[in-house]
């Protein structure tokens, strides 16, 4: 063979990389399902751009401000904010957004050096680095406007920052690449993730509670111990170079350039494993041969013979489904946490946000509608996770209902696990609130959630969107399930609120409860009514459900 | 044909402009061996995939076991196993609870479902990973525990898309055997495959089907009687295959076009 393949320069490697994830973008939103993605798509370019451009004016003010009237210390929160946000937000999008698998392009010829050049590269391309990119420009043409010497030295300090925060972000880009990898790990650094969140909120509630006359001063304490991070460094650079201290400043761009040699060295390190063939994936390791073990207890006794067999084996699953899902299993964990601490700062008798206690007859029906408002989502794409398996419910000889019936018997089971526990965390902690109220809520409760099956098994069918287990990255229903989901809840919320408060304007406490008891009555009928056509439409939808769950 | 267990009457199917089958009729009898034929992208998916529920026809009819399969989905459904394409697996699940969901979901009571879950493991030499999800089994695992599943119900007539693809020798001898076993006991098997020889092996008929429309029914020896071999020499499936579906050219890749990888 004579004509082997060409050596290609580093700029076509990335030239043809960037019109590699330009082609893919763009044919992901030509498939039929993704029209309305593209809108949504539009509408977060918008509002982030407004965001993007906003912020941009507020960096170039602080730092003209800062630099003209010699209030340095303004420079450091602009840099530390910068610096947060372009290490912060790419964690989550590596996290939950799709991303494009760059260690994929190791099968082609290219070289260590090209490799990591490329590897770099990506890291100027996602929305946190352009954003950030922008405010630091902002924040240079502040100091020019304030002072047209400093440019060369903000020029300087700007560069050396964005390539310092570059091979950082995808330092721990590549580290949390081979961490996610293993479903385990990705599952634990989830659940920690996400107690880590909450966790924070109450951290106020915890001050007001603990550290009473506590002020911002005492923060600031904290400030000289950051003063050897980049971006302290930074922001002391330009400091020193707008006060004409030429040493300092000599001395924080070379603690500047340090970080920058650290870290990429680093980052060489972690690509070179990458390049060498380092192996992330879950290969399974042979299994030990386990003993055989006799029927045991649980064929015994059905705890489900109440149900028809296929109704019961789909319930089965979706159980088995839910118990080895990390992610969703942790999920379930946020509604009493949440409720806990809705009541630390909404109710009870020192309520954080409020001066005075929100009236139990208002925080309990708020409560249980914010339960369901959470809980209800995934039931519009309950076919998520089913995969391949699809294809067993349109072999199998039953009607569709069936599965519709387990799979909601499930959900509804997993909503009485959430609810009950919350409303005794709610009893013991504000209490509950008047019988009609307690009534009409519950009632309310049955409505909403009976309601909405029937239309989330209808979007479920019609719009389905596959997610991978135990993955969190690209991890998101379709945008139109979405969007009628919100439309849903904001509508039967309104219901809701307008009977409860009919109830004080008539004055008639018992109102809300007997139009709760009657729509829940008819919700119910309704939902069984609606089995049938809703397997029709599972007959009629079964190419597109396949298709899409099978990819 | 009285007894017929498969019967197609112009089974068609569209997408959007493209034919991907053309008037389909097929017929087979019951406790036939039949191996369903044909290139890729051919429309032997799709067919499969009408004749099990997978996909509706644009038009035409099926027919089996002599139910209409339209107007009678559930009484057919009960009495077919079927491995689709991608097998079809609830990849969270064991083994053992995916045969046993199976067994459920087509009526079985649970005692038996439980047995036959455990002899059929055992068969296919899958009961050593009880705690194993399907989504840890290799390929193989995984075909012949979709085998398994489209069998435990003891179904009267067997789809199988590619059953051996990846399956070790020793359990695909094992399955040969069982599949022959079950001919004899009347089940009609409708086989999709790509290895010729053992479709030549194991179906005593075949169909062959290209662009969407099926060019050549019968028997082996029908077929055979059709094409002319070397003399003294039977013909074999491939030599009949490529005789039928490289009449117009369309079937063989053309060597000459890459002159510069020899």
């Amino acid at each position: 063979m004579a004509d082997v393949a060409v050596k290609l320069g580093v700029a076509t490697q990335i030239r043809l990389v960037a019109q590699l994830r330009w082609r893919i973008l763009r044919n992901n939103l030509r498939r039929k399902n993704s029209r309305l993605d593209l809108v949504g798509l539009i509408w977060a370019g918008i509002f982030s751009s407004a965001l993007v451009i906003g912020l941009s004016f507020a960096f170039c003010w602080g730092t003209y401000t800062s630099v003209s009237n010699g209030h340095f210390g303004w420079l450091l929160l602009l840099f530390w904010s910068i610096f947060l946000f372009r290490q912060i937000v790419p964690i989550f999008i590596a996290g939950f957004g799709a991303s494009f698998e760059f260690r994929t392009l190791l099968r082609f010829p290219l070289s260590l050096t090209a490799f990591y050049l490329v590897g770099l590269a990506y890291g100027f391309a996602d929305f946190p680095a352009i954003a950030s990119l922008c405010w630091l420009l902002a924040m240079a043409a502040g100091a020019g406007i304030s002072s047209p010497n400093l440019l060369p030295a903000v020029f300087l300090i700007l560069v050396l920052f964005v390539l310092m925060n570059t091979t950082l972000e995808r330092l721990i880009g590549s580290w949390l690449e081979r961490l996610l990898a293993r479903r385990r790990t990705r599952e634990l650094i989830f659940g920690f993730f996400i107690l880590l969140s909450v966790s924070i909120q109450f951290i106020r509630p915890a001050i007001t509670h603990y550290a009473t006359g506590s002020s911002p001063a005492t923060a600031l304490r904290f400030l000289p111990y950051l003063s050897p991070f980049p971006p302290s460094l930074a922001s002391r650079a330009l400091a020193a170079a707008a006060s004409g201290q030429d040493l300092s400043f000599l001395l924080s761009v070379a603690g500047l350039v340090a970080y920058i040699g650290v870290f990429g060295t680093l980052l060489w390190l972690r690509f070179a494993a990458q390049y060498r063939g380092e192996e992330l994936g879950e290969a399974a390791a042979p299994a030990r041969v386990a003993p055989r073990t006799a029927v045991g207890a649980e064929g015994a006794r059905d705890t489900l013979r109440l149900l028809s067999p296929q109704v019961a084996a789909v319930v089965r699953k979706e159980f088995r489904y839910l118990s080895r899902n990390g992610f969703v299993l942790m999920s379930l964990l946020l509604p009493p946490l949440l409720v806990l601490l809705f009541t630390s700062q909404f109710g009870g008798k020192h309520p954080t946000v409020t001066h005075r206690g929100v009236s139990t007859e208002l925080f309990f029906p708020g409560m249980m509608g914010y339960l369901i408002l959470m809980l209800m989502t995934p039931a519009y794409n309950c076919f998520a996770y089913e995969g391949r398996g699809i294809q067993t419910y349109f072999t199998a000889p039953l009607r569709f209902r069936d599965v519709l019936l387990g799979k909601n018997l499930m959900h509804a089971g997993v909503l009485a696990f959430e609810i009950v526990p919350s409303i005794i965390m709610l009893a013991l902690r504000i209490g509950l609130p008047s019988t009609p109220v307690f009534v009409a809520t519950i009632a309310a409760v049955f409505f909403a959630v009976t309601g909405q099956f029937v239309i989330a098994d209808w979007v479920s069918l019609s719009f389905p969107r596959k997610l991978e287990f135990g993955s969190m990255r690209g991890q998101r229903s379709s945008g139109v399930s979405m969007w009628i989901a919100f439309g849903v809840q904001i509508l039967v919320t309104g219901i809701c609120s307008l009977i409860l408060f009919a109830g004080r304007w008539t004055n008639s406490p018992w109102l809300p409860a007997e139009a709760f008891i009657g729509l829940a009555a008819a919700a119910v009928a309704g939902y069984f009514a609606a089995l049938d056509a809703l397997s029709d439409v599972a007959e009629k939808k079964k190419e597109v459900l396949i298709e899409t769950l099978c990819r | 044909m009285t007894d017929a267990a498969i019967v197609t009457e112009k089974l068609t199917r569209r997408f959007g402009g493209l034919l991907a089958v053309d008037s389909i009729d097929l017929q087979v009898a019951a406790g036939q061996f039949f191996g369903f034929l044909g290139p890729n992208g051919a429309g032997k998916s799709t067919t499969i995939k009408m004749l099990t529920g997978l996909l509706a026809p644009t038009s035409g009819r099926v027919q089996l076991l002599g139910l209409d399969f339209s107007s009678h989905a559930v009484e057919v459904k009960r009495q077919i196993g079927v491995v689709p394409e991608g097998m079809g697996l609830f990849e969270r699940l064991t083994g053992s609870e995916y045969l046993n969901f199976v067994g459920r979901m087509y009526g079985l009571d649970r005692a038996t479902t439980r047995q036959r879950c455990e002899e059929l493991l055992e068969f296919m030499q899958l009961a050593d990973r009880p705690k194993s999800v399907i989504a840890d089994y290799s390929h193989g695992m995984q075909k012949k525990l979709a085998l398994a599943a489209a069998v435990i119900h003891g179904p009267r007539i067997l789809f199988l898309d590619e059953p051996f693809e990846g399956v070790d020798a020793l359990a695909a001898g094992a399955l040969k055997a069982l599949l022959g076993r079950m001919t004899e006991r009347g089940v009609t098997i409708f086989l999709t495959s790509h290895v010729l020889e053992i479709v030549e092996r194991l179906c005593s008929h075949v169909a062959i089907i290209h662009k969407g429309r099926l060019v050549a029914q019968g028997s082996l020896e029908e077929l055979r009687a059709g094409t002319a071999g070397e003399q003294g020499r039977q013909t074999t499936l491939e030599e009949i295959f490529l005789s039928i579906v490289g009449q117009d050219g369309s079937g063989r890749p053309q060597m000459e076009e890459l002159s510069w990888l020899m």
